[in-house]
């Protein structure tokens, strides 16, 4: 057997809906950050994978990567600073916590 | 020969991924689960260096396993309770949560198995570095200046996010 596109994509897909699953269920932030960078890995590897079969010899796909790889990197700063923000007020990185707009 | 020997390690970083991802997000210690990440990006990489992006796999291990990865782990060290583990770490709609991704999944499986099966590769891999360098500064450089930029600003806003409620002005 040799490695086709389909394959790829669907290792994606399925890393991309482990990472839906636990953005939805985490209830701690930090956990649901870590499974929004699984969806971007996710989104990495099929950019990857179609530069490598589609438009061999091309680095477009590749450069894209670099740009998701700095703005995951620039989201996991802000996001924690505003974990870590949080905790020194509430004392807690549960989401169900959260609720200081409830009313 | 060589095709099935890539088949094959594609298949092992495959299973490795998908096992790693799952510790990530039902582990019920937080820390164990960025260790597992931590991991899954490094398979990622391997993925990357698999389909012949090597300048991504490079910086995938440099910014992601050596940058995010430290980071997270410092701030999951400085907000965790002992008790923490002691809780349940999921909510109540986890049922629906892996309805939900389940269907994700399926849709997107059938999508792709659909149009692009059977499409290969028959390329040498060749090394990309200098060919990224040149688009990234010639016909990219736009976006390229905008991400400093973003990357700026997500310095100065976690600075200030950072500050302790007295400090800030």
């Amino acid at each position: 057997m040799i490695l086709s596109l389909h394959h790829v994509l669907m290792l994606s897909a399925i890393v991309f809906g482990i990472g839906v699953y636990g953005a939805l269920t985490r209830r701690n932030v930090l956990g649901i950050l870590m499974s929004i960078e699984l969806m971007f890995n996710a989104a990495s590897l099929n950019l990857v994978a179609f530069n490598h079969f589609l438009h061999p010899g091309e680095v477009r796909g590749q450069a894209i990567v670099i740009f998701v790889i700095t703005l995951a990197a620039a989201e996991a700063v802000v996001g924690l600073s505003l974990v870590l923000s949080i905790y020194r007020n509430i004392k807690s990185v549960y989401t169900e916590k959260m609720n200081l707009l409830h009313g | 020969m060589e095709q099935t020997l890539a088949t094959l390690i594609f298949a092992g970083l495959a299973v490795l991924l998908i096992g790693l991802s799952l510790v990530v997000v039902t582990s019920r210690s937080v820390f164990r689960g960025a260790i597992a990440l931590t991991a899954a990006l490094g398979v990622v990489a391997g993925i990357f260096a698999l389909l012949g992006a090597d300048f991504v796999a490079a910086s995938q291990l440099l910014i992601y396993v050596g940058g995010i990865m430290i980071i997270m782990l410092f701030v999951i060290m400085l907000s965790q309770r002992p008790q923490d583990h002691l809780d349940r770490q999921t909510n109540d709609q986890w049922v629906w949560g892996v309805l939900f991704s389940l269907a994700i999944v399926c849709a997107l499986i059938l999508q792709f198995r659909a149009v692009y099966r059977g499409v290969f590769a028959d390329t040498v891999a060749v090394p990309t570095t200098a060919a990224i360098g040149r688009l990234l500064l010639g016909e990219m450089v736009v976006p390229f200046e905008a991400v400093s930029l973003v990357l700026l600003a997500a310095l100065v806003g976690a600075v200030y996010f950072g500050l302790e409620k007295g400090e800030r002005r």
